[in-house]
């Protein structure tokens, strides 16, 4: 899409730019929420952990603060066409990344009573499955930010990795919990974890339709390659 | 919260956007224009205009001013050719018959297609004058009969109960919104099948600008509307269609649902959302 | 410093503001004065008499006759001017508008209007006072006829400058409206524009008889004056203003007093007629907007 006219009313840019510059700020929270939370996880900090959880306030404030411009802007502006998608898109990407900050903070709160017991191998797959999840968080943003619809499309289609990559760790879990009982509690702990950030990618996808949207006036449309087998009665 | 895979197998998702809202293609065109160009003088007004006007449905026109959608609305009645020096050529039919033929008889024609203007003009007459003026023209009817008309037009007009008890007042006396309303009335009472509005609400309030649009939700199911209208949100409201014309050309005709959330014009687009064009 | 920029522009303020007040004083002096001394000079002469009597017992008689004349001849004046200056008007208005004759006639017609009283009658008298001898075998052939022509005249242009105005006021939207309903151009004109302008032209017409009630000129040389009381149109004719101006120069002091008398009944007259032409104007005034 070629860059877009200003609008005659100079303050109305001004609005529309805020409003992506706090989508922007939400999501590279929630990005840091989520490295500290994976950083917490492997270094069991519990105080470190504890911060993560309280500093999810900050980006559920920020939602506060993007849904009261949404509805100004939606009431002064009255937008239509390419802008009214952008502020739409903008309410529902919000939405979204509050969900993947919750997911966040749920992952460093799941961290404490793991702290408290042995340390456990499969962690490292945790991290793999959170490194691929932030990379899809990055890439989205900026897929947003540039308005960049076929970036979005990469990052929606590469989902595929992080559902995989979730099933390796589910079947490892499966197997610790098997191999010996007094794994059960700390693998169903890491199991939520593993689910949580495989759900943030689920909302990165959410945010990279939302892209595709805003760009080109319709919904993403393309075969979807269902890679969590977890689900399967077959697995 | 609903899980991905739950997501993916959603009914409807990826399906192609296109096939949503209603097909206006089903909807039969009442008229048709074809190659249209008007000239004003030397000056090219409108350059080869083409496009279906839906039956029964709300088309709306907007564009800047000068664009020339008041001028093509002016065609469809041909009250252009009052004034000297404006030429028309091309094609405008209506139930199969070109009304731009010389042939074409102006009352036949302006029995058909009704139009309202910009600024409420009742005429200086009483209420029930200016509702029996233009059937007294056209038809031949009885003082009962004649009642029957006016009260249905006024009624159609949504005016009827305001001034049923003042119908032998001037219509001078009335509000700007009545008064529209009236000249609504005058326009419905001749029976027309296509029904043309000029800024309509140009010139009034909020409140009287809603009575009118509502009306127009009303009259679509009776008459083909055609409304020219500076305010965007207002062709958002009422049309069915929405065509969007530039200097003189007309840059994209498609569902107003269409127009207004994925214009396929970036002028379009630029001209809707306020931006430099 | 806008301190001394507000001050110079309130002094040049309440400098114009003083010029235009004693303008409009001085214009409004002048028009007391001349209703004061109408009244004041002719107090004495305003009797029952003046009302009853005829010019012919001069200094014992009244103003009778010359009422009626003037009565008559203006009417006949504004009988002929009305439907011919409301008809060009509007052909003005309405209809000349594809064609270059309108600007000109329009042109043609504010000469008219300008043309001296004096010369209208003239005409008159070269065009109908003495051919019309040619019937008479020689006889005096003035006539209050003859004098409403040459009044005629004088209404006419106003008439069809009024008219023309009025109609050119009616908003176009209107002729669309009408015409977008099928209706042909004449009825139009006369069922939907002459009844939106109707006020207007009747102004015009009104204001038209004011003007051509205080003319003594053209009608020196054709309806001549008569000093005994006359219905008659064909006959000579007195007029009020034409008494006026004789009684003026007569030497005995009743008879001027008379003049003053007939002058203030005039003025009177004149006042009222545009009185009315104001009421019907503002009364039924067409909005349009």
């Amino acid at each position: 899409m070629n860059t877009p006219h200003q609008h005659i009313i100079k303050s109305y840019d001004d609005e529309l730019k805020r409003l992506t510059g706090e989508i922007v700020k939400m999501g590279e929270l929630a990005v840091a929420q989520l490295e500290a939370a994976i950083d917490v996880v492997q270094r069991r900090d519990e105080r470190a952990a504890q911060r993560v959880v309280d500093n999810d306030e900050a980006i559920d404030a920020l939602e506060q603060e993007i849904s009261q411009d949404v509805v100004r802007l939606l009431a002064l502006r009255a937008p239509i066409a390419g802008d009214l998608r952008n502020v739409f898109a903008a309410l529902r990407i919000a939405a979204d990344i509050e969900r993947i900050g919750d997911y966040a903070a749920n992952v460093a709160k799941r961290s404490i009573p793991l702290s408290r017991v042995a340390p456990i191998a499969v962690v490292g797959g945790l991290a793999n499955l959170a490194e691929l999840a932030i990379e899809e968080l990055r890439d989205v943003l900026k897929a947003y930010h540039e308005q960049d619809a076929e970036a979005a499309y990469e990052v929606w289609k590469a989902d595929a990795r992080l559902d995989e990559e979730y099933t390796l760790v589910f079947r490892a879990l499966l197997t610790y919990m098997m191999e010996d009982p007094r794994n059960i509690t700390p693998c169903t702990h890491l199991l939520f974890m593993a689910k949580n950030i495989e759900r943030i990618g689920d909302h990165a996808t959410n945010i990279a339709e939302n892209v595709w949207f805003v760009v080109n006036g319709e919904p993403l449309v393309a075969p979807r390659v269902k890679k969590d087998t977890t689900a399967n009665p077959e697995f | 919260m609903t899980n991905m895979n739950e997501v993916a197998s959603k009914p409807g998702f990826g399906t192609s956007p296109h096939e949503s809202g209603v097909d206006l293609g089903q909807v039969p065109a009442k008229m048709t224009v074809r190659d249209l160009n008007f000239h004003y003088g030397e000056f090219h007004a409108l350059k080869s205009i083409a496009m279906d006007v839906p039956e029964k449905k709300v088309t709306a026109i907007i564009g800047p001013s000068g664009c020339g959608k008041s001028t093509l609305l002016r065609i469809f009645n041909r009250i252009y050719a009052i004034y000297p020096s404006l030429r028309a050529s091309g094609e405008i039919v209506l139930d199969g018959e070109n009304i731009l033929d010389p042939k074409y008889s102006l009352n036949r024609l302006r029995s058909k297609v009704g139009m309202v203007f910009q600024k409420p003009v009742p005429f200086p007459m009483t209420i029930f004058e200016n509702v029996a003026y233009g059937i007294r023209h056209h038809e031949k009817l009885n003082r009962t009969d004649m009642e029957g008309r006016v009260e249905q037009a006024l009624r159609g007009a949504a005016l009827w109960d305001e001034v049923k008890d003042k119908l032998k007042q001037s219509a001078l006396g009335l509000s700007g919104g009545q008064q529209q309303r009236l000249c609504i009335a005058r326009g419905i009472a001749l029976k027309p099948e296509v029904l043309l509005l000029d800024e309509p609400t140009s010139a009034l309030d909020p409140i009287a600008t809603s009575r009118i649009e509502q009306l127009v939700e009303e009259l679509k199911s009776q008459f083909t509307i055609v409304i020219v209208t500076h305010n965007m949100q207002q062709a958002a409201r009422c049309s069915d269609m929405t065509a969007f014309m530039y200097m003189g050309e007309l840059i994209e005709f498609d569902r107003t649902e269409k127009i207004f959330t994925k214009p396929n014009k970036k002028q379009t687009e630029d001209y809707i959302t306020g931006r430099f064009g | 410093m806008s301190a001394s920029l507000y001050t110079t522009r309130r002094i040049k303020n309440v400098l114009a503001m003083i010029l235009s007040v004693a303008a409009t004083g001085i214009g409004l002096l002048f028009l007391a004065w001349i209703l004061w001394e109408t009244l004041s000079q002719g107090i004495a002469g305003l009797k029952p008499a003046l009302f009853t009597k005829i010019t012919a017992y001069r200094e014992e008689g009244g103003l009778a006759n010359a009422m009626v004349g003037s009565l008559i001849l203006n009417v006949i004046g504004i009988l002929i001017a009305t439907p011919i200056g409301v008809m060009a008007g509007t052909w003005l208005a309405e209809y000349s508008r594809r064609s270059r004759l309108g600007p000109t006639i329009r042109f043609l017609n504010d000469i008219l209007l300008s043309a001296p009283s004096i010369v209208l009658g003239l005409f008159v008298y070269t065009i109908i006072v003495l051919p019309s001898q040619w019937l008479t075998n020689g006889d005096v052939t003035f006539s209050g006829i003859a004098g409403g022509i040459a009044l005629a005249l004088i209404a006419l242009p106003v008439i069809v400058r009024t008219t023309d105005e009025m109609l050119r006021l009616v908003p176009g939207t209107l002729r669309e409206a009408a015409l977008s309903l099928g209706v042909p151009q004449w009825k139009l004109t006369v069922q939907i524009l002459i009844r939106a302008a109707r006020s207007g032209i009747v102004t015009g017409v009104l204001l038209a008889l004011a003007r051509i009630s205080g003319e003594t000129a053209p009608l020196l040389l054709t309806a001549f004056g008569n000093n005994f009381m006359t219905f008659n149109p064909l006959d000579k004719m007195p007029s009020l203003p034409q008494v006026i101006y004789d009684y003026t120069k007569d030497p005995s002091p009743d008879i001027n007093t008379l003049a003053w008398a007939g002058a203030f009944v005039l003025t009177m007259f004149v006042l009222a007629l545009s009185l009315v032409a104001r009421f019907v104007f503002s009364r039924s005034k067409v909005s349009h907007d």
